[in-house]
């Protein structure tokens, strides 16, 4: 029998002893502790200074803040603007915050344009397996969930945002329910809630471990039905302004036709999404092809400021073995149904249902520490044992409630039901990004901002099922109130004044790197 | 395809097995038939044939929610060829995904909307089973407005969800907000 395999059958023999067992919750003192010796946010030589621009003598990671800085795709004798498009909304991103502030928009009777890098509703959103949290029950409340949330962010959330968000938290879900989201119910047609990490009470609602999935293909069905332009395999590599602090436009590029396309836009929201496809600190990722961090660094060309943009969140359980799926999900909620997280000797190590931080830095404390499975890859992961899930909940629970993960899993040979998994935490999620007023809008005048690329509400933690509400509410707001604002304005002129400038503090800035933002794509080509 | 050093850009998408964008058909050598499956959720073998698939080319019906509560008519009247179905199976037998696709359009043709709707929980939206159908059925999409249309349309109301956004709009928090917004601050 291998390591691997001894290992194993320690976490197979151990299951109904353990069964019952109380893990101690960690105090604040600790949790603290554990996050600053562990947690990637904390590693001093992963983070650079921001040298010039809005943000400048802030820090980031190495891998954002190299596009941050990096050099346009426009040159500078870029032909003269000419708008192919002229609309009032200009809708950067086809994911679920895009979407539905598309539909927001259209409902206004605004023209729109929508613009994505790859088809609509490939996205973050579509790939969200755990849920949406919403305080629904009677015992919860919307202070509840504030509270919850800004002890999961350390503090440090923009608490105007974070109070609309889960103000305005029931009222989205029924919208949803309205457009035809099927959510889990109870037999007397109540919304079925799950708990969460890091939340008092279960708020999570949810469509098996589909929610995503379910969100992007009603929205996505929506936005066809309402017939909004889109023009897919068209990403933004650079934003228009007219040189006096207003965004008025933008490039996009046809990848397929590798032309330009100028748009004229009155306003702009950008949905851009994350940047897990950056890699950051050299971590696998749960995200998909296009997460590469495109809004911020158009965004900062423009002169718009970000905020806690030093921080992200590494999912503790993304799949280590087989290497196929390394960085893939394995959803929290399969946590929050009692799955255990054992080290190499079978033991458990932490309450599983801590903030993400903290579980993500107990499970990298537990590799370094010599505790962890080696994969044959070279990886090192944790146990996560799912078939404890169906001994609490009684057999089938896993089929019921996790179909995506038990096929995820059988496409490779491996039972869930039957045998834990390694995980190891997987790049998840941009805890900060663009900054944005109540309204959404940046601080570049008639720039929106919607979803992940935005920062502020969830401080430097976000908590699970928070992110699929703040693409609604936040995708809703910036829709109407870019609306609102295109109503009352007139085009602006199209310039890269914007552009002239920030060359020039580049230069300035002894910054001469060759290397060109926006991203749009993760270079996996192997060189032959 | 990366590992061939070929770039990608149309069949990628999620590279989680749910996007839909990456639908193959594939062929080990020990096969008779090629079979289709995600390229993100398939590993290869040395010596298997494979090919990517087109996107989902089928058209969409602007098809709205109706006012009332939906039957299979509601249905008709978006994909009135959903009645056509021949009971081939090609549409089962071409879904990366396991669902009995068969099955569940055979289930909308006599009305029984609800179980259309379960079978496609799991539906990605490739479109192959439409590609697929002789008779010109658009399972996929046939089941995403059942899905839709049962969502919308639910017997019993979320009375707790009802309960708080009325809670919310009559101010029933405002006091407590002030309170801890106070308190937040400082």
């Amino acid at each position: 029998m291998s390591d691997i395999d001894v290992s194993k059958e320690r976490v197979n023999t151990s299951r109904a002893a353990r069964s019952q067992q109380e893990m101690p919750r960690l105090s604040a003192e600790e949790k603290d502790d554990l996050v600053h010796r562990y947690h990637p946010d904390y590693k001093k030589e992963a983070y650079a200074t921001l040298r010039f621009g809005p943000n400048k003598g802030e820090q980031t990671v190495h891998e954002l803040a190299r596009l941050l800085e990096g050099e346009s795709p426009v040159p500078a004798d870029f032909p003269a603007l000419k708008p192919a498009h002229q609309v009032d909304i200009l809708i950067i991103g086809g994911g679920g915050a895009g979407a539905t502030a598309a539909l927001t928009a259209k409902a206004a009777g605004a023209k729109i344009l929508m613009a994505t890098k790859l088809r609509l509703g490939d996205s973050n959103t579509v790939m969200a397996e755990g849920g949406m949290q919403v305080a629904v029950s009677p015992e919860d409340s919307p202070i509840r969930h504030f509270v919850d949330s800004l002890k999961g962010g350390h503090m440090a959330n923009d608490r105007v945002l974070l109070k609309q968000l889960v103000e305005e938290g029931p009222s989205v879900a029924q919208w949803l329910i309205d457009l035809g989201v099927m959510f889990d119910r109870e037999d007397d047609g109540n919304l079925s809630l799950r708990a969460g990490g890091g939340s008092s009470l279960p708020r999570l609602l949810r469509c098996k471990d589909y929610t995503g999935l379910e969100l992007m293909r009603v929205l996505k069905d929506c936005v066809l039905n309402e017939e909004v332009e889109v023009l897919e395999f068209s990403p933004v590599i650079e934003l228009l302004t007219d040189g006096k602090g207003s965004c008025t436009g933008a490039i996009l590029k046809d990848l397929d036709n590798d032309r330009r396309i100028v748009v004229q836009a009155k306003t702009v929201i950008l949905a851009t999404g994350g940047i897990g496809r950056l890699h950051i600190q050299g971590f696998p990722t749960s995200n998909h092809f296009g997460a590469t961090g495109d809004g911020l660094s158009i965004t900062y060309r423009a002169g718009a400021s970000l905020t806690l943009q030093d921080t992200f969140q590494y999912h503790p359980t993304g799949a280590v073995f087989p290497e196929a799926m390394a960085g893939l999900l394995v959803t929290e909620a399969i946590r929050s149904a009692g799955a255990h997280l054992l080290n190499a000797k079978g033991e458990r190590f932490v309450y599983e249902l801590e903030t993400r931080d903290a579980v993500a830095s107990a499970v990298i404390r537990e590799c370094l520490e010599g505790r962890g499975i080696q994969t044959p890859a070279g990886r090192y992961g944790v146990w996560i044992d799912m078939p404890l899930v169906d001994q609490i909940n009684g057999e089938g629970t896993l089929e019921k409630r996790f179909p995506n993960m038990i096929r995820q899993f059988s496409r490779y040979d491996i039972d869930i039901r039957k045998e834990p998994v390694l995980v190891y935490p997987t790049l998840h999620y941009q805890n900060g990004g663009i900054q944005i007023d109540a309204e959404g809008e940046s601080t570049l005048k008639n720039l929106f901002v919607a979803g992940e690329a935005s920062g502020g509400i969830h401080g430097r933690n976000r908590l699970m099922g928070n992110s699929l509400l703040d693409i609604i509410v936040y995708g809703k707001r910036a829709g109407a109130a870019a609306s609102k604002r295109a109503a009352a304005s007139d085009f602006g002129p199209l310039s890269l004044d914007h552009l002239s400038r920030f060359r020039k503090e580049r230069s300035e800035a002894g910054v001469n790197s060759d290397v060109v933002s926006p991203m749009l794509f993760p270079d996996y080509v192997k060189k032959q | 395809m990366w590992h061939l050093g070929r770039p990608m850009l149309h069949g990628v998408g999620c590279l989680g097995g749910v996007c839909g964008a990456c639908p193959i058909s594939i062929r080990l050598p020990n096969q008779m038939a090629p079979k289709t499956a995600l390229a993100c959720q398939t590993l290869v073998a040395e010596g298997a044939e494979m090919a990517f698939l087109p996107g989902d080319a089928s058209k969409k019906e602007i098809a709205p929610l109706p006012a009332e509560t939906p039957n299979q008519n509601t249905l008709f009247q978006y994909y009135p060829e959903t009645r056509r179905c021949v009971a081939c199976g090609a549409c089962t037998s071409i879904c990366p995904q396991g669902i009995d696709v068969m099955a569940s359009v055979r289930e909308a043709m006599n009305g029984k909307l609800a179980e259309t709707a379960d079978r496609f929980v799991d539906c990605v939206m490739c479109g192959l089973c439409a590609a697929v159908c002789d008779v010109k059925v658009r399972p996929h999409r046939v089941g995403l407005y059942t899905r839709r249309l049962i969502g919308a349309f639910q017997e019993n109301e979320a009375t707790q969800l009802k309960k708080r956004i009325e809670e919310i709009g009559s101010g029933h928090y405002k006091e407590q907000w002030a309170a801890l917004m106070e308190e937040a601050v400082h």
